[in-house]
Order: structure tokens, then C-alpha cells, then sequence
């Protein structure tokens, strides 16, 4: 019995191995090595679904990384390109994207700008916390006044967060990443001299206001779409 | 007089397995693998050797992930590649040293009492690795790692894990093969095995001591370099679920010519024994990853034939035991074999916030253990090298139960507390003294992390129980014939506070 049981382990193992090596031989040929010879789908299955998107899907599971499904490809572009210059500092930039959009092209830059803003975005979900939710609909639609102005941020991010162009869309994003951004802008580590003046006397409670608010957008804006506004931009020179 | 003898005979196979441990016991942070990704460690780790759900992927994908452009890229009329190289072979240098106080000097066994061994050791280096890490082609990566041991004094090859892999495009299935020199290696998780946590190397009980017996552990812990290789199939589905089948053989450092009987017997007693045929090995794990937090939950098994080297008669001893009339006469080849059945469960929780790092991990194994009726006492034929029996029971089992819990902040200062207990069925015979291969202890470690790949730390090993009890101090059932004085022996003097530091580059 024991004996059977190891042999047919044995067959299992060699059956295993054969299948895996036999399905390797397709890969080889379609699968270019060299990461700059690589088309937009073939790096999100490679690269960027490992954060972003386990399946390719462009939502990531864990709020360090941001969901990219249906976010706006003027916006992705920009971004791809910041980081790939180093325009953009964040420590999660550093981390992670600086390293891995060295090598991007112009065109796979595009390709992947087009890809993500093509798959199906996320909308927001309800939230239990009504007396924040509250307040951060206060924040999001009309800022906060003088002296500790914070400004609105449907002013350039829409009614319900959908965002235009070079504005990230914000509907359906985490919340965990959108509040690490907020205090990024303003303690300045993100470089974006508008949103680091948007936010400049925003607070820990506005940001966890803000954010429960966000997160529960849904649906497209009304035919006034807002208007465009700068998107995040290399640091001055001196 | 006879116990005492095996005993030490115990006491050497235990001390070659755990030498062989102490080898396979590396520092794991590899920056080879962030220059040919690009990323910063904290991709992969929450800091060294702990592995991120992203980190897991990356060797579960076989070390391929690359934004380096290749230095060359041939390919043929097919569009196949032939060639792939790195502009930046994957070259590491990983170190680490420590520095150790016991609770208790030693006594020097071969000078009259109070004539003792040294409380304080320096391990500089503890040990020094060269490795090369990285992907090989675009579907093949590589770990080969040479390492100093200060501990057990040389250089030896040591951790090796080479591996195939691939995935469908949409990624719900990763596939891959892997040959590899250490069982548990090529897990991604940290619950058991190879990376469990704490992974320092220290000179502490728990993992050897300076001329120490280490403690009693299972036969899966003790499958490294020098002692087996295997090979491997895995498969892991829809990010979660994970399914692996590998086989492992004796694989000898030394001598391992075909047909050199000599390379045989010596490498038998220089690994506490080798694998009689094969060793089949089965994971499966399921991880569940959402936000912040990932969880996984896991079982493996393993059935192994050992052959003891405190079991193993050579031809020459044969012949001895023949010309001294030992009956009734065996033969020398395959010896006495052992058979362990390991089976355990393994879970890890970890939450990698912007901030903060927590994790509770750890594993329970319950190992059952044939032993060879040949070297059992009540069925003994007088083949062991002693003339003796070397286990009163014809079956013995091991329970080792292992947690830890860890906390991290902003990747630059933490700590954790791990708690370990094993216990067993009481055999005289295999462990000494009153038989109990038990041992318990905790160990309490504070981190600073100035820079990923730097880190200090303080760690205190506080022990409860050692071996039997009886004689529990590090250099376990030795005797002490020339320090009568040497006395109140007990498990807390193995008590160990070590300072440590560990760098790769």
C-alpha cells in the first residue's frame, strides 16, 4: 500500500512536470524578454497586475496601491511620465513606481494609459458612518472658509468624483490611498502645487471626513462637466 | 555507563543536524532582486525575510520580474528565444554578526572546576554569504548562495532554489517547477519552515549554541544544504489557492562519487544520517488577501526513510562486530531506516499598512516516528556502531507548536515575541536522561531598521524547558566529571541575550 501510494505520487510529480514544461513551449514564443519590446496587455500581466489588479482587472486589493480601472488616460499618462522622470517624490513612488516605469516608452506608456481607462470603473459604496459622511459632503462640495481655507474639491473633481482629463477620477478609489495622498499634498512630498495649496490647512479629521465621502460616489456627472484643472507637475526649477 | 554512551551518540547526531541548520539558517533580503525590478524592499517585504503578498508572487513567478532591458536577446527563425541576459547579474552580499551573553559560562569539560567556557560570544561575521539572485531568462530565476558559517567554521554551499515559471495571461493560474536544496525553501509563506519567524541567526540554544545540541525539533526542519535535493510542481490558482508536490533525495556535499562506499558511510555520520530512496512532500495553503490585511492558512506532509548514522554499521564495522561475535550478523547496506511521517498546519495573518506592520504567524507539526526494529531495545540485533539499542520505543512522536506576533513601525523600529514548545513521547534511550525530548522557550527581539537593508537587534531567549531537565544546559546530557562544583543546573541558564546585525548589499 505504501508502495502504491509513493509511486503514484511519483507519476503525479512526473505528470505535473510534463504538463508544466509542455505548456511552457507557447509562452516562449509570444512572451518577448525585453521589457521595452513588450505591448500595454502584456506588461499589466506581468507588471502592474501584481499591485494593481490581480487579474488584470485594474483594481487592486490592498489601498498602498491605487485602483486604476477606468481612470482617465490623460490623467494615467501624465502620471506614468512624472514618475518615470521622477517628478513625482511620494514615498510610494519611490518605492515601487520610479523603479518599475523606468524603462517605459512614450507608446507603452500610452498603451497602458489606454488600457486601464478602458476597463470598467468602480463606483462608491454606502457608508455606516452618517455624521462623517456629513461632513465630508460639506468639505467635497463647498471647501472650507476663511482663515483655514481648504478648497472644494468638486470644483475640478465633478459631482461625483468622476474627474476629467488631467483630473483623477476619485469614484470607487480607496480610501486608505486617497487620505495617504491628501497628507502627502499637504506636507508637501507630492509635487503638485495646486492640490499642496488645496489642501494646505486641511486637517487629519477633514481627510477622514473627505474621503468617507468620496468613497461612496457613484454614477457619471451632470452634462456641466467641471472644469479641468492642472494636474501634478515636475517641481519648479529653482 | 551505557546510557551516558548513547546518549552522546544522540548528542552527535543532533549536533550534525543542527550544524547543518545553523548553515541552512540565512539572511534572505535580497537587493539583486530590487535592482532588477526597480522596487524598494518594502514591495516584497515587510522587512526581511517576511514576504508581502507582492513578494510571494514575485518567487511564485520564479524571480523573473524584471524593468531591466537585456544586454542580449537572441532569437531564432521561430521568434523562440535563445538567449537572455541580464545587463546586471544579480551578485549579493549578505551578512550578519551578533554578539552573545549567556546566562552562564559553561564549564570547561577538560579542566578541573571552576574552570570555565566563556559567557560572551562575538560571531564576526556569524555569517557571510555570496549569492546570486535574480531571473536567468524570462521564465527562469535563480537563488544560489554560498556562505561562511562562523559557527561551524567553513564555507559551504548552501541555500539553492531554481525554478520555472509561468501564468496565463489574465494570471488566475501560476505554474512553476522548482529544484531546490532545502525543504520549505521554496514556500512563500512564513508560518513554518525556512523563513519562519524570527529567522536571526544566533549562537542561542534554539538554534545551536556554541557547541550546543540545539533542541528537538522534527526531521522537516532538518532537510538543507548538504542534507537533500529536490524537485518540485506548484501551482497557484486565482491568487489564493496553492498546491505543491516535490520529492526529495539524499544529496551529499562531499564525496558523493557513484560507487564509493567509503563516501557513503562518511557522509551518513557527517549528516546525522541520509534519505533511504525518496521523500514525498505535499503543500497546499489558501490566502486571503483585502486592504490592508492577508491571511493564509496552509497544511504539508511529509513521509521520509532516514537512516541514522548512530544506526548505520559500515562494512568495516560489520566485520568488527563479526570478529567480536556480535549476533546475529547484519548486513551493512541499506541499514536501519527510520520512517517519519511529518504532518503540519501553518497560518499567517500580516497587515502592511502605510504605517504600521503587525503579523501573527506560526505552525504546528506532529511527527510520528517509526523507528527500525533492528534498533529498538526489545527487538535489538546488534548493528549499531555501539553494539547497542538507540530508541526504547518502537514508535516515538513530536509535537512542536511555534507562534509569533510582530510589529512594525514605518518599517524602522519594531520588535516581536515568539513562543516555542515541543514535546514528546519519553524515550531514554534516543534523548538521554528521563527521555522527554521536550524544550520550551521565548524569544523577545527589539528592531531598528535605519536603512532596509541594515538592521540591529536586540533579542533575549528566555528557556523554561530544556531536553530532559535533568541536565539541561547547553552542552545537554554531557556529563561534567571534572566540575562536581557545576551544579542547581537549570533550563534558564541557557538564558541568552544577543545583539545583532544584518546587512545585505
Amino acid at each position: 500500500m505504501k508502495k502504491f501510494m509513493i509511486h503514484s505520487l511519483t507519476v503525479t510529480a512526473i505528470a505535473l512536470t510534463c504538463t508544466v514544461v509542455g505548456s511552457a513551449r507557447a509562452a516562449d514564443i509570444s512572451i518577448p524578454p525585453d521589457p521595452g519590446a513588450r505591448d500595454a496587455r502584456t506588461l499589466v500581466s506581468f507588471a502592474c497586475s501584481k499591485c494593481h489588479g490581480p487579474s488584470s482587472n485594474g483594481i487592486s486589493i490592498s489601498p498602498i496601491f491605487p485602483i486604476l480601472a477606468g481612470q482617465n488616460q490623460v490623467y494615467l499618462d501624465t502620471e506614468l511620465k512624472l514618475l518615470r522622470q521622477h517628478g513625482r517624490s511620494d514615498p510610494h513612488a519611490r518605492a515601487f513606481m520610479w523603479g518599475i516605469s523606468h524603462a517605459l516608452t512614450d507608446q507603452q506608456i500610452a498603451g497602458l494609459a489606454e488600457y486601464f481607462a478602458n476597463l470598467p470603473g468602480v463606483s462608491g459604496q454606502p457608508s455606516s458612518k452618517p455624521e462623517l459622511l456629513a461632513k465630508g459632503k460639506d468639505i467635497y462640495e463647498n471647501g472650507v472658509p476663511e482663515p483655514n481655507k481648504v478648497v472644494k474639491c468638486s470644483q475640478c473633481h465633478g459631482e461625483v468624483g468622476a474627474g476629467t482629463n488631467n483630473v483623477p477620477r476619485l469614484q470607487g478609489q480607496h480610501k486608505g490611498y486617497m487620505a495617504l495622498q491628501l497628507h502627502y499634498y499637504h506636507d508637501k512630498l507630492r509635487e503638485n502645487i495646486l492640490m499642496q495649496r488645496n489642501v494646505k490647512n486641511i486637517t487629519d479629521d477633514q481627510i477622514a471626513a473627505v474621503v468617507e465621502y468620496i468613497s461612496t460616489l457613484t454614477g457619471v456627472d451632470p452634462p456641466d462637466s467641471p472644469t479641468p484643472a492642472p494636474t501634478d507637475s515636475p517641481p519648479a526649477a529653482p | 555507563m551505557r546510557v551516558l554512551r548513547l546518549g552522546a551518540l544522540a548528542t552527535t547526531w543532533i549536533l550534525a543536524i543542527s550544524g547543518l541548520l545553523l548553515v541552512a539558517q540565512t539572511a534572505s533580503a535580497i537587493p539583486p532582486f530590487a535592482r532588477q525590478t526597480g522596487l524598494a524592499c518594502e514591495a516584497c517585504h515587510t522587512l526581511p525575510p517576511e514576504l508581502t503578498p507582492f513578494g510571494r508572487r514575485f518567487k511564485l513567478n520564479g524571480y523573473t520580474l524584471t524593468t531591466r532591458p537585456p544586454l542580449v536577446n537572441d532569437v531564432d527563425d521561430h521568434k523562440r528565444n535563445t538567449l537572455w541576459l541580464t545587463d546586471l547579474p544579480g551578485i549579493a552580499v549578505l551578512a550578519q554578526m551578533n554578539y552573545s551573553h549567556y546566562d552562564r559560562a559553561p564549564p570547561d569539560t577538560g579542566a578541573p572546576y571552576p574552570a570555565h567556557g566563556q559567557s560572551d560570544t562575538y560571531q564576526f561575521p556569524d555569517q557571510f554569504s555570496l549569492a546570486y539572485a535574480g531571473a536567468v531568462s524570462d521564465h527562469v530565476g535563480a537563488w544560489l548562495q554560498l556562505t561562511y558559517n562562523g559557527q561551524a567554521g567553513g564555507v559551504g554551499v548552501d541555500n539553492i532554489d531554481i525554478r520555472y515559471s509561468d501564468h496565463t495571461f489574465d494570471n488566475k493560474w501560476v505554474w512553476g517547477i522548482t529544484a531546490n536544496n532545502y525543504l520549505t525553501f521554496q514556500d512563500v509563506w512564513n508560518g513554518i519552515g525556512s523563513y519562519t519567524i524570527p529567522n536571526f541567526n544566533t549562537v542561542s540554544l534554539a538554534t545551536g549554541g556554541v557547541g550546543g545540541t540545539g533542541t528537538t525539533g522534527p526531521i522537516l526542519n532538518t532537510f538543507g544544504p548538504g542534507v537533500v535535493a529536490g524537485l518540485g510542481a506548484y501551482v497557484f490558482y486565482n491568487d489564493s489557492l496553492y498546491f505543491e508536490l516535490s520529492e526529495y533525495h539524499s544529496a551529499f556535499n562531499t564525496g558523493s562519487s557513484a560507487g564509493t562506499p567509503v563516501a557513503e558511510s562518511t557522509n551518513l555520520a557527517n549528516n546525522g544520517g541520509a534519505l533511504d530512496r525518496f521523500a514525498p512532500y505535499a503543500r497546499i495553503a489558501y490566502e486571503r488577501d483585502w486592504g490592508y490585511h492577508s491571511a493564509e492558512i496552509g497544511a504539508s506532509a511529509l513521509y521520509a526513510n532516514w537512516i541514522p548514522s548512530n544506526g548505520y554499521i559500515s562494512k568495516q564495522q560489520q566485520l568488527a562486530a563479526d570478529a567480536a561475535g556480535f549476533t546475529p550478523s547484519q548486513t551493512f547496506n541499506p541499514g536501519a531506516v527510520n520512517q517519519y511521517t511529518d504532518l503540519s498546519i501553518d497560518w499567517q495573518y500580516q497587515y502592511n499598512g502605510q504605517h504600521d506592520i503587525f503579523g501573527f504567524l506560526g505552525h504546528v507539526t506532529h511527527e510520528r516516528q517509526q523507528n527500525s526494529s533492528q534498533l529498538v531495545a526489545a527487538t535489538f540485533t546488534g548493528s549499531t556502531p555501539s553494539g547497542t539499542a538507540i530508541y526504547s520505543n518502537p514508535t516515538d512522536t513530536l509535537t512542536q507548536f511555534l507562534v509569533t506576533a510582530e510589529y512594525f513601525r514605518d518599517r524602522r523600529y519594531g520588535g516581536l515575541v515568539s513562543f516555542t514548545r515541543t514535546t514528546g513521547t519519553y524515550d531514554p534511550l534516543a534523548y538521554g536522561g528521563n527521555g522527554s525530548p521536550a524544550n520550551q522557550y521565548e524569544t523577545f527581539e527589539l528592531d531598528y531598521v535605519p536603512w532596509l537593508n541594515v538592521r540591529f537587534l536586540l533579542q533575549y531567549d528566555a528557556y523554561q524547558v530544556v531536553a530532559n531537565n535533568q541536565s539541561p544546559f547547553n552542552l545537554s546530557n554531557a556529563s561534567f566529571p571534572n566540575s562536581p562544583g557545576f551544579s542547581n543546573i537549570k533550563a534558564s541558564n541557557n538564558n541568552t541575550w544577543v545583539l545583532g546585525l544584518w546587512m545585505d548589499y
